[in-house]
């Protein structure tokens, strides 16, 4: 299969099919963080962020830590510490090449996202580094975002996708472990799937 | 963790907010004495320790104080920013490490943030009619917190303002007490540093007992990776140089509990049944002490055993 089997839409056919925004959609769209904004920052413990190198090589990695860990240090500025990971850091090279990137920002609960779009740095500012201790560590890097663009996401995906329902929770029994997806995208047999789990038991302990 | 009930925020000075909790059933809460802290966690899992600043005698409710710091880790900016009336919060019951003892008379002090331990032992001070006095310093005028309280306490309560007056005369302070003064001290590191510096100036008899909210700045030897044995759980643990003891242990699932991970609270506590401890822990033992704070300490022998 290739993409191109089907017909692409171009933009006044895909405009003729949706129609336009409306103005209030438009409206909530603001540069900046109000305290509504910051308060949902404050208790989200969990963002997805976007980067693009400047070829527009796309990249979206998961964040997470205690809420309220993507900081605002003020109404167009956020701060995103780098905790430990795979060291691929997709992210930062992306950013380093092309500095604008999204964020959509979660509330375990809430249907809506937040989010922001800007532009960032990373940094290694030592007092800033300070400022994001979590659990005895350090980060040695953060991502610094001046936020463009900031509106409150509706809730129809969330709702549609019942995330927070915890009778949902299931649907991960029904997926095949950590363990035995890696082992097979790597070319591993199946059962070496099993010592990664373990492994991965063992890493998760450590989480800073 | 029990769960309680912010009942009451009012904005003491422009950068310090006392919080008054509640259980959620108003029931009575477990007692405490002057210097008692307690280890409170928000909604968001941040785990901070706070002394409590209001009245012993009244159990309906426990007064925290906090401090918004310009470069916070999360705990202070949530405190000033997001929490409100009704919010839930979690602590552990009341610790006390800052004890007052007996003696003969008494002088507190208090700079900036620390008067909270500092106001709960004037009072019980002025209650017991005990010889005391107390000095409390702030940067400038607006930053004296609990000042209607303060004044209620009479004569025995100077303020002094730094930025007006310059520099408390620590000295002077130290050289004036008589033999046997019991001298209390809360407040910043460099305020704790130069008190503990010049307690060669106290009269016979005269001890200082501090507390301090932020670890002690002191030079280490590198980490080297050491073993514990743990007597209780027969678990035999190999803590790496890049990791805490404390987290080695928890991850060994030795029950040991930790909350301000940077050994200031002494939740931790555990007791060394052989081997040498390599205490960095900022409590007010000695290097000798069989207490070890295992979020921040190390050993000096390659073996540790602990009573865990």
């Amino acid at each position: 299969m290739d993409i191109s089997d089907f017909p692409p839409v171009d933009l006044p056919s895909l405009r003729s099919t949706l129609g336009e925004p409306g103005a209030p959609t438009k409206q909530k769209i603001t540069d900046f963080l109000d305290d509504n904004c910051l308060a949902f920052l404050a208790h989200s413990p969990f963002c997805c962020l976007s980067t693009a190198d400047s070829a527009g090589n796309c990249d979206c990695s998961p964040r997470g830590d205690y809420p309220g860990f993507v900081r605002a240090l003020d109404e167009r500025t956020v701060v995103i510490p780098d905790r430990l990971g795979n060291r691929i850091a997709d992210s930062m090279t992306n950013i380093l090449d092309n500095g604008h990137v999204g964020l959509l920002c979660f509330v375990p609960g809430m249907t809506e996202t937040l989010r922001i779009n800007g532009t960032a740095t990373v940094t290694n500012d030592a007092s800033l580094l300070a400022m994001l201790e979590q659990d005895h560590a350090v980060p040695d890097l953060a991502i610094v975002i001046r936020t463009e663009q900031v509106y409150l996401h509706c809730g129809r995906a969330l709702l549609r996708a019942g995330l927070w329902d915890p009778e949902l929770q299931d649907l991960a029994n029904e997926v095949p472990s950590s363990g035995q997806i890696w082992a097979s995208m790597s070319g591993f047999a199946p059962e070496v799937g099993d010592d990664i789990n373990d492994a991965m038991a063992g890493a998760y302990r450590a989480l800073y | 963790m029990t769960e309680l009930v912010v009942r009451e925020i009012i904005t003491e000075t422009p950068s310090i907010r006392s919080i008054r909790l509640e259980s959620p059933d108003g029931s009575i809460l477990p007692p405490w004495q002057p210097g008692s802290h307690v280890d409170l966690q928000l909604l968001t899992r941040h785990e901070r320790q706070y002394s409590l600043c209001g009245d012993p005698g009244d159990l309906t409710s426990y007064r925290i104080a906090v401090r918004r710091e310009p470069r916070s880790r999360g705990g202070s900016h949530y405190i000033h920013g997001f929490l409100r009336v009704g919010s839930r919060v979690w602590v552990r019951p009341p610790r006390n490490l800052f004890a007052l003892a007996d003696a003969p008379a008494y002088l507190l002090l208090a700079a900036g943030i620390g008067i909270t331990p500092i106001l709960s032992m004037a009072r019980h001070l002025a209650a017991q009619d005990a010889d005391w006095r107390m000095t409390y310093a702030t940067r400038h005028r607006d930053d004296i917190a609990f000042a209607d309280e303060l004044a209620a306490l009479g004569d025995s309560v100077t303020t002094h303002v730094s930025g007006e007056s310059g520099r408390l005369d620590l000295p002077a302070l130290l050289s004036a007490l008589a033999p046997g003064t019991a001298v209390y001290a809360c407040g910043p590191q460099a305020f704790i540093d130069d008190l503990t510096g010049l307690a060669g100036l106290l009269p016979e008899g005269s001890s200082i007992h501090v507390e301090r909210f932020e670890p002690r700045q002191r030079e280490h030897r590198p980490n080297a990776p050491f073993t514990v044995v743990c007597t209780r759980s027969d678990l035999t643990v190999e803590v790496p140089a890049k990791r805490s003891m404390l987290e080695t242990l928890q991850g060994a699932g030795v029950p040991v509990e930790g909350s301000c991970l940077r050994g200031i609270c002494g939740s931790c506590a555990l007791n060394v049944l052989e081997g040498e401890p390599e205490h960095r822990d900022s409590l007010n033992g000695d290097d000798q002490s069989t207490t070890i704070y295992p979020c921040v300490s190390r050993s000096l022998s390659p073996t540790l055993t602990v009573d865990a």
